[in-house]
């Protein structure tokens, strides 16, 4: 018994492994992302502690004496430096001569303390030099310290005692990584723009799906039935293209037709209508080829489903429809639609979730444009989160927002178990009781 | 007979022994440089590094160091993607060792730490760093220390088309004076309104093409931000100026609303926008230095000084006349061996050689980045550097170097793009601007 429940468990771990990695971890590193406010100025990889001019900035009203101790460069050739350099076993002349001219010397700047090395009769190089004046810097301006201790001894090598409490002051303003925060749900909670594109989602997922997905691929699925079997197989075959041509060169095709140059633009100049951009000329008309176009790529998935269940209909309904004189119209409507139930709420809930996702075909068409019209959640997320012109990633924002399509997904597949009464489709039938 | 196959193998693995040697004394370095924005007329800003390469090799040679670098260039021809395919590989600690990109990455690439000072490897006091000029340092600097060494400068100018300004009735003599006017701040950004509707009313030109702006987003928007009064940062803060923002946004409504302007211009593509301005179909557009080599070498306009009048942008309502510079830097990125980035901060050195750098700076009429490359025959004898360093550089700002602007930008940005397309009214755009960037940056930005 043990032993085949072990042996159960080495069966099902490589798939348990993969699920975990490749199904939960996303879902889950997309939560962590969201709980931060990770960005492109953050890193992702943690932080490090730097005293900036805006740090000394922020500790101003705080630990005013401490700010302004800070606030300068300040290069200092004292003996401890010199014993330093001694010890790196440069030149000699080096520490001598820098003994001899400049002990006690203070620079405000760095470039003014190496512009005195740069002058030592052994002539450093550059490498040097930047090693040498690095030794005799006596500030904690700009010097990035991997660890919070680090920063904190020394501030205390410069003589600045701190409690535990002002540490934390200070830990806070100069840390230059990511911290947890809730912020990024209240920014999309109160972004006027966030409404805008989660209406924009809403009208794009609700037409596509009930105009196309559903509607056109049932219009399609119920006409092939009706036709010769080989006549249907070849106009399932031109149904299927957009789905099957590589997207980038399905959406080139549409831009190609769209532009000012391009066919409908020549074709509608023949007419003396002057040529204009159709894909971007306004919000109606992007909207327009954007659901065209997804609508072209997701019907042929409906129309395979709704074909296949609709040829497991037993044939003789369909004869004894006929007999008692059931016009096609009447079949549509008491045979075929009400066996299709099931499937009508698979490619609802299915492509629903998959429209919700999917940005790619927005993304290669308007890129969300014109304006950003037809920017929806998906791109907005990616756009937000890896890919815009001033290189602001804002990874935790845009973790958020898929987060927030993760949880939209999920209440819309509820709804819909109820509003297609998901408790009866699983119900035994009752004749075979 | 068994003597000599012996004599020959022998000979054979001492000469592919001795080779080796010879071949682990020299030392390879591979230095990777990538470069954003970068066209066909751009190969110099990675080409460069190679030709200091060359230079850096023969100057260990003479020291007797054998010194073999390999240099592994990728320019990439837009913005977006460069951005994110170096941030990615830089978290994934595959960053390039040089990066050519615009100076306003400096402030969140060094917080992150993803890139180190330059001046922790260079003398800064050593030519030909210590000639570039001042303000393009400061532009390279953020927190006071230096992380990156100019690339380029440029400005952006705005274009008159010249047979359509003398259509509606400017004379040969007036079209000579109007970079003085607009300088004066007498030729404003009303009276380029204006002449682009006369345009349009005589025929000249087509609905929407009197003026016609950049098609996508760019720093050249702060320029109207700048005519029209605002500034974008005082004394590290960012700053929005909210009145100077509303007639900004209102400028682009009023275009659109007067049809001079075509509400969906964002997002037009590029090549058509190029195509159009080059042959004559735009009347009054603005742009960058550089759209003169794009404009002379692959548009084919072959007289440009003939057709085109450049100016900078004009004053609007409570602002002055300005330009925008907005410089590409060399960085140096973080995670390499100390000995790499010092072979890598040593080649950026000498690729801001004057004669190195005019290269580029011609070739893509770029502007140059120090007063000795001015003299050099190859850009003192071109006539758009000359004019345009002239005309334009002496009054060009630039975007600041702020880890928080980027935020700031796309918040202007995507406001701004709302006025123009009818989304929202100008007062609308600023208040949910205000809106979001008090709840994003706070006390980092005064809004006044």
């Amino acid at each position: 018994m043990r032993t085949s429940r072990t042996l159960g468990m080495v069966m099902i771990a490589p798939a348990a492994i993969m699920i975990f990695l490749f199904y939960l971890m996303p879902v889950v590193l997309t939560a962590i992302f969201a709980m931060t406010n990770m960005s492109t100025a953050t890193g992702i990889s943690g932080g490090a502690w730097q005293v900036t001019a805006s740090a000394v900035n922020r500790l101003k009203t705080t630990l005013p004496e401490l700010a302004n101790g800070i606030a300068e460069p300040r290069f200092v050739i004292d003996e401890d430096g010199l014993k330093e350099l001694e010890a790196l076993k440069l030149k000699p002349g080096f520490a001598t001569e820098l003994r001899a001219q400049h002990i006690g010397g203070v620079y405000p700047s760095r470039r003014e303390a190496e512009r005195d090395i740069k002058a030592l009769k052994d002539r450093p190089n550059t490498r040097e030099v930047k090693q040498i004046s690095d030794i005799f810097n006596r500030s904690v301006l700009n010097t990035r310290f991997e660890s919070r201790d680090a920063l904190m001894t020394s501030l205390d090598k410069l003589g600045f005692k701190l409690t535990p409490e002002q540490q934390q002051i200070v830990s806070d303003a100069t840390y230059t990584g990511w911290v947890w925060t809730s912020e990024n749900f209240s920014t999309i909670a109160n972004s006027p723009d966030m409404l805008q594109i989660l209406i924009n989602t809403g009208i794009y997922v609700a037409v596509t799906l009930t105009l196309f997905n559903v509607t056109y691929a049932l219009f399609l699925a119920v006409t092939t039935h009706y036709m010769p079997s080989n006549t249907a197989s070849v106009f399932r075959a031109i149904w299927l293209l957009p789905r099957i041509t590589p997207v980038v060169i399905y959406i080139l095709l549409w831009k190609w037709m769209t532009w000012d140059n391009g066919f409908i633009s020549l074709f509608l100049a023949q007419f003396g209508v002057p040529p204009k951009n159709y894909l971007l000329d306004s919000a109606y008309n992007a909207w327009f080829f954007v659901i065209l176009i997804n609508g072209f790529i997701g019907a042929s998935m409906g129309m395979l489903v709704f074909s296949s269940a609709i040829k497991a209909i037993p044939q003789t309904q369909f004869h004894a429809s006929e007999v008692d004189g059931a016009s096609r119209w009447q079949q549509i409507r008491y045979i075929i639609l009400p066996q299709l139930r099931w499937p009508i709420l698979f490619v609802t809930c299915y492509q629903t979730l998959s429209l919700l996702a999917s940005f790619q075909e927005i993304h290669l068409s308007t890129r969300g444009g014109p304006g950003k019209s037809t920017e929806v959640w998906s791109l907005a997320a990616f756009h937000t989160a890896l890919n815009n012109y001033t290189g602001n990633l804002e990874y935790g924002l845009g973790a958020a927002m898929a987060l927030v399509l993760v949880v939209v997904g999920l209440v819309l597949s509820l709804i819909y178990l109820r509003v297609f009464r998901y408790d009866t489709l699983i119900s035994k039938p009752l004749i075979e009781d | 007979m068994t003597i000599l196959p012996i004599l020959k193998s022998a000979v054979l693995a001492t000469v592919l022994l001795a080779s080796t040697a010879v071949i682990a004394s020299a030392k390879d370095v591979t230095i990777s440089v990538w470069s954003g924005g970068s066209g066909p007329n751009d190969n110099y800003r990675v080409d460069a590094i190679e030709i200091a390469a060359d230079i850096l090799e023969r100057e260990a040679a003479i020291r007797g160091e054998q010194l073999n670098i390999i240099v592994q260039k990728t320019p990439y021809n837009g913005w977006d993607d460069f951005k994110q395919a170096l941030t990615l590989a830089a978290e994934a600690k595959k960053a390039p060792n040089i990066v050519a990109t615009g100076h306003e990455d400096i402030g969140p690439w060094a917080q992150s730490g993803l890139i180190v000072p330059v001046e922790n490897y260079l003398d800064l006091d050593s030519w030909p760093l210590n000639d570039i000029y001042p303000n393009l340092m400061e532009i390279s600097s953020f927190n006071g220390t230096v992380y990156g060494i100019p690339q380029d400068a440029e400005s952006r100018p705005m274009f008159f088309w010249k047979p359509y300004m003398k259509a509606i009735g400017y004379t040969d003599a007036d079209i000579e004076a109007l970079p003085a006017k607009v300088e004066k701040g007498e030729y404003t950004l009303k009276n380029v309104l204006e002449d682009a509707k006369k345009m349009q009313d005589k025929g000249l030109v087509q609905a929407g093409y009197g003026f016609y702006p950049r098609n996508s987003n760019g720093p050249d928007f702060w320029q109207f931000y700048t005519s029209f009064g605002g500034v974008m940062e005082e004394e590290g803060k960012l700053v929005f100026d909210k009145a100077a923002m509303q007639r900004t946004y209102q400028y682009f409504a009023d275009l659109v609303k007067a049809g001079v302007t075509k509400k969906n211009h964002i997002g037009l593509p590029g090549d058509q926008w190029w195509k159009e301005v080059a042959t004559g179909k735009a009347g009054i557009w603005h742009g960058g230095t550089w759209h003169y080599a794009r404009l002379v070498n692959q548009e084919g306009l072959k007289d440009f000084f003939g057709n085109v009048q450049f100016t900078l942008i004009p004053a609007g309502e409570g602002g002055k006349a300005n330009t925008l510079t907005h410089p590409l830097v060399y960085l140096l990125t973080s995670g390499h061996t100390e000995e790499e980035t010092q072979i890598a901060a040593d080649l950026v050195k000498i690729a801001s050689e004057p004669r190195i750098n005019a290269l580029h700076a011609i070739k893509s009429a770029h502007l140059g980045i120090s007063p000795s490359e001015t003299k050099v025959d190859l850009y003192s004898s071109d006539r758009w550097a000359s004019e345009a360093t002239e005309r334009l550089l002496p009054h060009a700002n630039a975007m600041p170097n702020n880890a928080d602007f980027g935020k700031y930008w796309t918040i202007m940005w995507k406001n701004l793009e709302a006025t123009w397309t009818g989304a929202k009214t100008a007062d609308t755009a600023v208040k949910d601007a205000e809106t979001e960037l008090k709840s994003t940056l706070g006390a980092s930005i005064v809004i006044r």
